[in-house]
């Protein structure tokens, strides 16, 4: 009755949908968590090659965690360990781009024991997953709000692989630090530069070309300072899979970043997208973006919310546009796990500006978060 | 008789004063009288002033903190410490009686009183076990140390100051007691210096120590205690880091909330307990984790605040407090409201307040009796056939139909989809929608349908909002209604770009038009003309005809004024205020608006949800429950010792394993030994586990030691709760019974955690040659088998001579022998090791502490796990030595050296003298060789006799004429010496008169060649 682990009976959910982000936050908590019911209803039941990849992941980067697999694979109990870091080397599983596993990374890496250096060899780009590019320029500036900066805070394209072959990869540096700063984002300020990449693969290096042009097309009516960069990648460094597509970033006065982004389909999956449809229709998924507005952009909702949780006691603020569903579900998990609920307000623009759609501006106390892992010298 | 001084209060001399004294001589003032006073002396005496003022000031500087205080504080808790028989509850008494005008009995428990306007004091007496001392030093914002004058310090005093110092340092107050046994005045002074300066050495410099004289009528002096009572309610209170970072709960009153026919059936079950106490430290989140020193880890089943039962007086601008006000709440001794009892309290609580809580309650009991209800069986219900109505404030939610599923899961869906429409047509209430009656994870029983009564058909729900089994993907999909095509849709984002409309506070051109207004008005100086900006003017004109605005547009104009003022006065600040901000005044003006904003941010919310976003704030009066406590907790209760609820954070609750840096007290007596069981205190916590001790060698490998170094830190795993890095801690061997010896065995400071450990020790393997091929050696007795080898293969040995070599390969005429290579040749007598690193694992055993579990009155003889010198020493086991390391009469034959041999030949070749020959003693000289004895006659005898005694006189002579020669030899030298020194003298002066005249010649000649120029002229 006295001992520590007894009174922690640990989390259980269901289902496989929110997997990473439950995983994450029982290791940042260092709450056990058991999901039932994975996939038990479908054809083929059980954990994909993805997550287990995910699993394998976050065994690597962690030390002490236990985790117990049934033998369909339907029930995951995982009891963390704790974030250790160093020099990590992954393969990941193709069914899923590396934006899928870097997410999950992104919100361990700065509460490791030794600074992590972990290489990601998969698919760099796919249409399901946040790219690698996107998170590279969104999600790194954002977590330097928060005071997670320095020289070893870095993001890099080594290689680029479309889906479905791969073959791309990824190096991704990160210091660790012992506190969480908190931050106030409460007014993103107005867009002053829109940048992108326009990126291809074993294809004609034309097609980048015909997607800046398309894009700029549409992005011309509101600003002049729109510079989209071409990237073509040849040899070695283009992966297995032919395909090309558009990372598109606006940046605003107060140093908050918006992006869109669209990649062509799969070769073989699907029917194949002109470059000038795609870059049409990346601007204009930048203009959602700029519709839904906020100091960060849809698909870094919950890191941004994470990192506010994990701050130190002290009230933290920040605008975002619509919460997508997966940040609801994460708002909810971060009250299971660390039991902090945020203060959501609907902040309506006033009629006379035209600002896009409703934003909500979430407030909350950090749960004071220090890192256990980084050694005391 | 001197004059005493008279001051002139008039004349020229006072007018001059007076003139001086308005004046008032400023530093620039004396600067210019004298300023070579002021000139530097010295530059490097400058800069070394220089320096230490900067050292000096930047010494000051802390790290600036956000101030997390919270706005109306908790009760400061002030324990008072002491040994036995010193007069704590006298103290008490003391001063209860004057804050309160009351007297209280038995002092037990914590006793809340309101001694000020804004300050409130919790009274805990700490008696002289050792674990509360640990709990209490952990919860102490103040200790009131009493030290018995008449005896001096005892070793419970300084084991309490050495707890303080590892757990954060409270403010400690001294207070001697006993001093009017002191009949000698200079005895007591003494004692008194001596005790203060002992004192000093312990706690700071210039401590607090105070006296307290003497008894009247069994309580000490009301003037007195008056002034300990005012330094108490003026003292500040540092921000420890345990304390600030962590929730924490001196619980003031328990009650036992068990079923008591559950009691009846099960005596010993587990209880249900509810504990009351004002919150401290930080924020507590519901259903945390608490720790309670002394009983265990809990989880909390649900916290609520509760009014504030000894609560500050109302503002208001008065003095003093008048009798309500003074405040007094102590259940646990059975004052304020609530009386106590042996195995109960009995509250008188507010008719209101009770209601709520069963209020409350009445839901969840529904749900369960529903979850009860289904567990009846299908033909009971079939043979009932009723429909049972509940009566619900909500109506149908909890209706019952014949059917197996529990029916409140089908209700709860269809209230979720029923809010979700709602939330869908009216204006989205998001905090309802992320957080309130989430219901996503339905399962679908309801629609399975069976096929032939065995098998079931699935069908995919579609109509789920979330579906557990979806794709997990963070990307939102864009909204499909938004045409970005179409012209008002373009239009609608317009503003979020540089090029569109700005808000009238950003615009450049009302920005410019600030300036203009700001920078317009001046007076030009030469003309005397006046110039005035256009806009005032036109403003004033604007405002000057509207005067029947409405309030609203005069509270837009107010508002922007108010903003104009602002960023104005920001300007301004910008200009000359910003121009020396250091770093540092930076740092610390962004924690003060930090704070202002922590302070702001939630202040207007009602406390229910504030609650729920913030957590408990710390000040609050709350109620904890707890479930599954152990019995002996309610059964064994005893208000004297101190239940301190302390919460834990995240993953603090998880066991693993700990690297620490530990240093053996310099006053405990023995050294500790690796493996032996030691009671840590850490974090909230009380336990025993078993440290390895190691320290670190220049590699950075960490090496096992047996024991701890006598003077020196080393490090120390253990396995055990995760507590954050550099948490102090100190441990004890024992924590039963009272001993004589200083108690605490060892302090230290959490380094590291990890899940796994990497302390080594050494391990020597050694093994014998048995062949010996010039540097090559086959050696046996090292490994078993070839496999043992093979993975030594290349690994470097040692032989104890200092020769060194390298396992070479595996031989397979012995099991386990190898080839191995030396550098020189070995001997058979050699012995070969290769020294290798054995990782150690850290046994693990984490043992709470539960000393509050015992009965009453045994409380202290807490006992865990012996050491083996205890085991041995109870069961008397007497360790056999070793036959080895036995001391024995050492016995040491004679040694016996050969001769020196050296064969002919080198014997020839060598030189002479070191032939071996000569060293050899001489023999006998042969006959012929040997000189015959010369026997003189009687005749030859008197000449010889005769000649030798002349050759004497002859020689007395010679040496007498000798000796006058050589004195005379002297003395003519030192005449010579004279007349020599005398010469030169004189053709010194010689030379020196013949410098002189030429010197005077030259000079006669240089100044008339001088002369001669101006002559030529």
């Amino acid at each position: 009755i006295c001992g520590p682990n007894a009174a922690i009976h640990g989390l259980v959910y269901d289902g496989c949908n929110f997997f990473r982000q439950r995983l994450v936050l029982s290791t940042l908590s260092g709450k056990r968590v058991k999901i039932k019911n994975i996939r038990s209803r479908d054809d083929d039941p059980g954990l994909r090659d993805f997550e287990a990849s995910l699993i394998r992941l976050l065994d690597k980067v962690t030390n002490g965690s236990r985790i117990e697999i049934n033998q369909t694979g339907t029930v995951l109990f995982y009891q963390p360990g704790l974030l250790y870091g160093g020099c990590v080397e992954h393969d990941c599983n193709p069914q899923r781009s590396i934006g899928y596993y870097l997410e999950a990374l992104l919100m361990l890496a700065p509460f490791m024991k030794t600074s992590l250096k972990a290489t990601l060899r998969g698919v760099t780009n796919d249409p399901t997953d946040p790219t690698v590019d996107l998170l590279k320029s969104t999600a790194l500036p954002l977590m330097k709000k928060f005071g997670i900066d320095g020289d070893g805070f870095e993001l890099k394209v080594v290689k680029r692989g479309m889906a479905p072959g791969g073959g791309g990869e990824v190096v991704f540096t990160c210091p660790v630090r012992r506190t969480i700063r908190p931050v106030q984002l409460t007014d993103p300020g107005k867009i002053k530069r829109i940048r992108g990449v326009a990126y291809s693969v074993r294809v004609s290096p034309q097609m980048a070309n015909r997607i800046v042009d398309s894009a700029r097309g549409v992005l011309n009516h509101f600003l002049p300072d729109i510079y989209i960069y071409t990237d073509h990648m040849k040899g070695a460094n283009s992966g297995k899979s032919p395909g090309f597509g558009l990372t598109l970033v606006a940046e605003t006065l107060n140093g908050c970043f918006l992006s869109a982004e669209m990649t062509s389909t799969p070769q073989g999956q699907g029917d194949p997208v002109l470059p000038e449809d795609l870059g049409r229709n990346c601007a204009k998924l930048l203009l959602e973006e700029v519709y839904r507005g906020g100091c960060v952009d849809s698909s870094n909702q919950s890191l941004a919310l994470l990192l506010m949780t994990l701050g130190q006691q002290d009230v933290s603020k920040v605008l975002l546009g619509p919460l997508s569903p997966y940040t609801i579900e994460f708002l909810r998990n971060i009250r299971d796990f660390f039991q902090v609920m945020f203060k959501i307000e609907v902040k309506k623009p006033s009629e006379d500006e035209r600002n896009g759609g409703d934003k909500v501006l979430m407030t909350c106390v950090g749960v004071g978060y220090s890192n256990i892992s980084k050694t005391l010298k | 008789l001197e004059k005493r001084h008279q001051q002139k209060h008039s004349g020229p001399k006072a007018e001059k004063k007076k003139l001086k004294k308005q004046k008032g001589s400023t530093e620039d003032d004396d600067q210019k009288r004298n300023p070579k006073a002021f000139a530097v002396q010295s530059a490097v005496r400058m800069a070394k002033t220089f320096h230490r003022a900067q050292d000096i000031k930047t010494k000051k500087h802390h790290i600036p903190l956000v101030d997390r205080s919270p706005f109306e504080p908790p009760p400061v808790v002030i324990v008072v410490v002491g040994p036995p028989r010193v007069g704590k509850s006298t103290l008490i008494r003391c001063l209860i009686k004057n804050f309160t005008r009351q007297k209280l009995g038995d002092i037990c428990g914590p006793v809340t009183i309101v001694s000020g306007k804004k300050r409130r004091l919790t009274f805990m007496e700490c008696n002289n076990d050792i674990n509360t001392m640990i709990d209490l030093a952990k919860v102490a914002d103040l200790v009131l140390m009493l030290i018995d004058a008449s005896f001096g310090f005892e070793m419970e005093t300084f084991e309490f100051l050495n707890i303080c110092q590892v757990h954060g340092f409270p403010r400690i107050m001294g207070v001697l007691t006993h001093l009017d046994s002191f009949r000698n005045n200079k005895m007591l002074r003494k004692t008194k210096k001596n005790l203060k300066h002992r004192f000093w050495t312990e706690v700071y410099q210039g401590a607090k120590l105070f006296y307290l004289s003497g008894m009247v009528y069994g309580e000490y002096q009301t003037q007195e205690v008056k002034n300990l009572g005012r330094f108490i309610s003026v003292m500040k209170f540092r921000p420890l880091v345990w304390q600030t970072s962590h929730p924490y709960v001196l619980v003031d009153r328990m009650e036992d909330l068990t079923d008591p026919e559950r009691l009846r059936t099960d005596p010993k079950c587990n209880r249900t307990v509810s504990l009351y106490g004002y919150l401290r430290g930080t924020y507590l989140k519901n259903k945390g984790q608490v720790h309670i020193p002394g009983v265990g880890d809990f989880q909390v089943t649900g916290v609520n605040f509760l009014p504030d039962p000894c609560s500050l007086p109302d503002a208001q601008k008065k003095r003093a407090l008048n009798e309500k006000e003074r405040l007094l709440y102590a259940p646990m001794a059975g004052v304020g409201g609530v009386v106590y009892d042996k195995d109960a309290v009995y509250i008188d609580l507010p008719a209101n307040h009770v209601k709520q809580q069963q209020d409350m309650v009445r839901p969840t009991t529904e749900l369960v009796h529903s979850l009860i209800d289904t567990h009846a069986t299908l033909d009971a219900k079939m043979a009932s056939s009723k429909v049972s109505l509940f009566s619900s404030s909500e109506g149908s939610f909890y209706c019952f139909l014949s059917s197996g599923a529990p029916r409140w899961k089908e209700s709860l869906q269809q209230k979720a989809s029923e809010a979700f429409l709602r939330q869908q047509e009216a204006a989205p209430n998001l905090r309802k929608l992320v957080y309130g009656s989430v219901v996503e994870a339905d399962d679908s029983e309801g629609e399975e349908e069976e096929v032939g009564g065995m098998f079931r058909v699935i069908r995919p729900q579609k109509c789920k909002r979330f579906q557990v089994n979806a794709l997990d993907c963070s990307r939102f999909n864009p909204d499909t209604s938004h045409n970005w095509e179409a012209e008002e849709m373009l239009n609608s984002i317009m503003d979020c770009f540089v090029t569109g409309k700005w808000k009238e506070c950003q615009d450049a051109a009302t920005l410019l038009k600030e300036d203009e207004e700001l920078f317009g008005d001046f007076e030009d100086l030469e003309t005397g003309e006046v110039h005035e900006g256009q806009t005032g003017l036109q403003d004033q004109a604007e405002v000057h005809p509207v005067s029947l605005v409405k309030v609203d547009e005069e509270e837009v104009l107010k508002n922007k004024r108010l903003e104009k003022k602002r960023r104005l006065k920001e300007r301004f600040d910008a200009e000359y205020d910003d121009g020396d901000a250091t770093y540092f005044d930076d740092l610390k003006e962004e924690m003060q608006k930090q704070a202002e904003l922590n302070r702001l941010e939630f202040e207007d919310v009602d406390n229910e949800t504030r609650v729920q976003y913030e957590g408990f704030r710390p000040g609050m009066y709350i109620r904890l429950e707890i479930s599954s406590l152990p019995c002996e907790f309610v059964i064994n209760f005893d208000p004297h010792y101190p239940i301190i609820l302390g919460g834990l954070g995240s993953s603090e609750g998880n066991v693993g394993y700990l690297q620490m840096r530990l240093k053996k007290h310099r006053w405990y007596e023995r050294i500790l030994k690796t493996r032996d069981p030691l009671i840590l205190s850490l974090g909230w916590r009380r336990f025993q586990t078993i440290p390895l001790y190691h320290i670190e060698d220049h590699n950075g490998r960490h090496r096992l030691l047996k024991y701890t170094p006598q003077h020196m830190h080393c490090g120390a795993s253990i396995w055990g709760p995760i507590t954050p890095q550099g948490t102090g801690f100190l441990a004890v061997q024992s924590v039963a019974g009272a001993k004589a010896n200083f108690r605490i065995a060892a302090t230290g400071v959490v380094l590291d955690l990890d899940k796994s450990v990497t302390v080594v020790k050494k391990l020597k393997l050694i093994g014998y040659p048995y062949k010996i091929f010039k540097n090559t050696c086959f050696i046996k007795g090292m490994f078993n088998t070839v496999l043992e080898v093979v993975k030594f293969e290349g690994a470097s040995v040692r032989t104890v001579s200092g020769v060194r070599g390298q396992i070479k390969k595996a031989l397979t005429t012995h099991p386990g022998a190898f080839r191995a290579t030396f550098e020189d040749r070995l001997l058979m007598s050699d012995i070969v090791f290769l020294r290798s690193w054995y990782p150690v694992c850290v046994p693990q055993l984490y043992n709470p502490v539960t000393s509050l579990l015992l009965p009453v009155g045994q409380k202290d003889s807490w006992a865990g796990m012996r050491t083996l010198g205890q085991l041995k020493h109870d069961l008397g086991i007497r360790n056999k030595p070793n036959t080895d390391s036995l001391y024995m009469p050492v016995n040491r034959a004679q040694r016996r050296f050969n001769p020196l041999h050296i064969p002919k030949e080198l014997q020839k070749a060598l030189p002479f003298k070191s032939k071996p020959k000569q060293q050899q003693p001489k023999g006998k000289m042969p006959r012929d060789l040997q000189r015959p004895s010369v026997i003189r006659e009687p005749h030859e005898k008197k000449v010889a006799a005769l000649l030798h005694a002349l050759s004497t006189v002859h020689n007395y002579k010679r040496k007498k004429a000798h000796l006058v020669q050589h004195t005379r030899h002297k003395e003519f030298l030192q005449q010579k010496e004279k007349q020599e020194e005398a010469k030169l003298k004189r053709q010194k002066e010689a030379r020196k008169k013949l410098y002189r005249v030429m010197g005077q010649m030259e000079q006669k000649q240089h100044r008339s060649s001088l002369k001669g120029v101006p002559q030529d002229d």
